[in-house]
């Protein structure tokens, strides 16, 4: 007589209900245990992840050149997803851009072209925007934020081709004279804002938005009544002698014009690195910048610390204006602000507010701008997708502080963490 | 001169329809500087909000009726939801991100306008086949107001009249009361003078900001569709022509004050219709256009030069709020 036999049906399915919801708990503590499984290796990823990223990117020391590398390598990953979704290769964008611009050779060159003109066209959009750059650095040294760059271009482009654009001056005096004159009219325009804000109390961001737009208008009605070319509906251009471009010169089958402005530009932001750290003006004006209050108690006067450092930051300014109007671009259009302006001040952020991180910065967008429109014509996305890409460095560096802080804030908790650890082991 | 031939009323009619998109663009930049946020992105904002509002019209002409309005007054819902979209990215970068405020709105302008040229073409080229970097909008309709237009003088103020300028007074109003009458408003006067205060009344100032930013961008999405209609009658990037720089004049001009700032657009756009009237009589040259367009900016530094001790801005201005400063 088996057991079974002697069990009353009832208690027969009483026991069947109860294996089964054994079965039912072992598969579940079964799926439990994977999804712990799965969850602790999904928290050893992220771990190891972040720990990875504090080690590449939480070494204070290099931050300040981490940092924007985190910011390009994020827009490059959003830019990617964004061409993904239309239907295009990336590889094929980003190629085409370095390709547009000179890095790398293109697969066929037309007439008179070839990888040198490309690279020689960067290094002439490159100069007015690492210009501009460094002065946003300036000011921002002294605790300014000079917005009132475009508004300098114009002042400075405006009065270098009046009165040595369309004189008839040799290029050897012409060239060096509308660097002068530009850097001289950008700094009174610049010592404005410094004078309104020591004299008067005004915000240099309100005061300069206004200048900015009194400057274009006021440009613009003189060269409506005097300067007008009324084909191109730009400003007459200056003479061949005064803009900062020299005579073609022949590399081997090919001939091009070399940009007067590169070279002081890059000397430029050298000598604006020594002028900061290692003279007692450049001491002065961070002394400023950081505290005021303190600067005044150690005896530096403010408002002519403030006026000086506006004009020299306005003097960049004015060379920017000269190195695009009389370079970059065939003449000055009225009624527009140059959009260049205000890409410096972001190529001044990107490269960390330092005058030489802005010669990198600098250059990756004026890369971005220059390649664009071959890059247009291959990879089958519109050229104005390279824009995108500026906007979405400069918005993932505005990021920087938070990005900063976030690892610091990490790296402290693991830190944490370990000491704990250390402490059960003893 | 002649001046029977200037046109009194082209002054006003041109005047107000220029002076309100500015005026609601403004009131989009007090909402957000009296939170303590500073707005120096309503130039992007203002586009893109035109861009959304276009984008929709060009998306859906062809399921209306070719007379009829109600593409036009729905663009105006759409670019207010654009703007205030649009506008959550400088409000996150700046509270969320601790990003600094005049960067941030330096940036948004020009993602604002990189955004907006990139998607214009692209979707103009693989969704309608067209080549072409502008969404064409119909023409609005101009209204004349019975009665009201056969006031003398004023009068002209009610003849062929956008509809955006009722739309805009409407809205003015509304945003008026919300922030001078409603306890919403007096959390975002209080988030920019003073936020320890609202956070120790137990409000979240974070909170507070964001809305008040979002608000910022509907605002101006709603101007700037208005300039799309009254200007160019199509979104192109030529939208970008600096009337959020000149709307930040006018809220400086009034002091962050509604009604003031209203006094200032009316200033800025009857000056401005003044002047394109004014041309054929004194036989100027078109040349001085461009002097006219600098008074509201030189008005403007004057008054800050003269008064500016008086001038009160937001105390908290422009400073990321954190808790444990004291």
């Amino acid at each position: 007589m088996t057991k079974q036999s002697k069990m009353s049906p009832e208690e027969q399915r009483l026991e069947k209900l109860q294996e089964q919801s054994e079965q039912k708990r072992r598969r579940r503590d079964k799926d439990r245990n994977v999804l712990q499984e799965l969850n602790r290796a999904l928290d050893a990823a992220t771990r190891t992840l972040t720990k990875g990223l504090i080690r590449g990117f939480g070494n204070e020391r290099w931050q300040s050149l981490t940092i924007p590398l985190l910011a390009i390598a994020l827009s490059l990953v959003a830019i990617s997803i964004l061409v993904l979704m239309l239907g295009s290769n990336p590889l094929n964008v980003f190629t085409g851009i370095l390709a547009g611009a000179g890095w790398i050779p293109k697969p066929s060159y037309g007439g008179g072209q070839s990888q040198l003109t490309d690279l020689i066209s960067l290094s002439i959009s490159l100069t007015p925007l690492l210009f501009g750059a460094l002065g946003f650095v300036v000011a921002m040294r002294a605790g300014l934020f000079n917005i009132g760059i475009a508004g300098q271009m114009v002042v400075a482009g405006f009065a270098a081709t009046v009165l040595v654009g369309y004189s008839d001056l040799p290029a050897l005096i012409a060239r060096p004279l509308v660097l002068v004159v530009g850097a001289i009219a950008g700094a009174l325009a610049g010592a404005l804002i410094g004078f309104l804000k020591h004299r008067f109390n005004i915000h240099e961001v309100v005061s300069s938005i206004m200048l900015n737009n009194i400057f274009i208008h006021v440009a613009s009605y003189l060269i409506k009544a005097n300067h007008l070319n009324h084909a191109s509906r730009n400003m007459n251009a200056a003479s061949a002698e005064a803009r900062l471009l020299t005579e073609p010169v022949q590399f081997g089958e090919v001939a091009a014009r070399l940009p007067v402005g590169f070279l002081v530009a890059i000397a430029m932001s050298f000598i604006l690195w020594l002028f900061l750290t290692k003279t007692k003006q450049g001491f002065e004006m961070s002394a400023v910048g950081k505290s005021p209050k303190a600067a005044q108690y150690a005896g530096i006067k403010i408002g002519p610390t403030i006026v000086f450092a506006m004009a020299l930051s306005g003097a960049m300014g004015g060379l920017a204006g000269v190195t695009h109007y009389l370079a970059n671009v065939p003449a000055m259009t009225p009624d527009v602000l140059p959009a260049l302006g205000f890409d410096s001040i972001a190529v001044a952020f990107l490269g960390v507010v330092h005058p030489l991180g802005a010669i990198l910065a600098a250059t990756l967008i004026a890369t971005l701008s220059s390649g664009a429109v071959y890059m247009g014509s291959v990879a089958g996305v519109r050229h104005e997708v390279a824009s995108v890409i500026t906007g979405l460095i400069l918005l993932f560096t505005a990021c920087g502080g938070f990005l900063r802080a976030w690892l610091d804030n990490k790296k402290r908790s693991f830190a944490d963490d370990e000491n704990l650890k250390g402490g059960d082991a003893s | 001169m002649n001046f029977a031939a200037i046109n009194y009323s082209a002054i006003i009619v041109d005047g107000l329809s220029f002076a309100l998109p500015l005026l609601i663009i403004a009131i989009g930049g007090i909402y957000s500087e009296r939170s303590g946020i500073v707005n120096l992105a309503l130039e992007g904002l203002l586009g893109f909000g035109a861009f959304t509002g276009a984008l929709f019209v060009a998306s859906t002409v062809s399921l209306f009726a070719v007379t009829s309005d109600v593409p036009m007054y729905l663009s105006f819902v759409l670019a207010a939801l654009g703007g205030a979209i649009f506008a959550m990215l400088h409000a996150a970068l700046c509270i969320k991100f601790m990003a600094n405020q005049v960067i941030s709105g330096v940036v948004i302008n020009i993602l604002s306008v990189a955004l907006t040229g990139f998607l214009t073409s692209t979707i103009n080229a693989n969704i309608f086949g067209q080549a072409s970097e502008r969404f064409m909008l119909q023409t609005s309709p101009r209204w004349d107001i019975p009665y009201l237009m056969e006031i003398p003088i004023l009068g002209a103020a009610f003849t062929r009249v956008y509809p955006f300028i009722f739309i805009i007074l409407i809205v003015a109003a509304f945003a008026w009361y919300l922030l001078y009458k409603t306890r919403f408003g007096l959390h975002v006067r209080a988030a920019g003078d003073n936020p320890q205060a609202l956070d120790a009344a137990g409000i979240n100032v974070a909170r507070v900001r964001f809305t008040a930013v979002a608000i910022s961008g509907a605002l101006a999405g709603i101007g700037g569709m208005s300039f799309a209609y009254s200007i160019s009658t199509n979104f192109s990037p030529a939208i970008y022509m600096g009337f959020g720089f000149l709307a930040i004049a006018a809220l400086i001009f009034g002091n962050w004050r509604i009604v003031p700032t209203f006094a200032a657009c009316l200033i800025f756009g009857l000056t401005r219709s003044a002047a394109f009237q004014l041309l054929p009589v004194f036989d100027a040259g078109a040349a001085v256009i461009d002097l006219a367009m600098t008074a509201p900016f030189v008005v403007t530094l004057l008054l800050l030069a003269i008064f500016g001790k008086k001038n009160k801005m937001p105390r908290a201005l422009g400073e990321i709020y954190d808790k444990s400063k004291r």
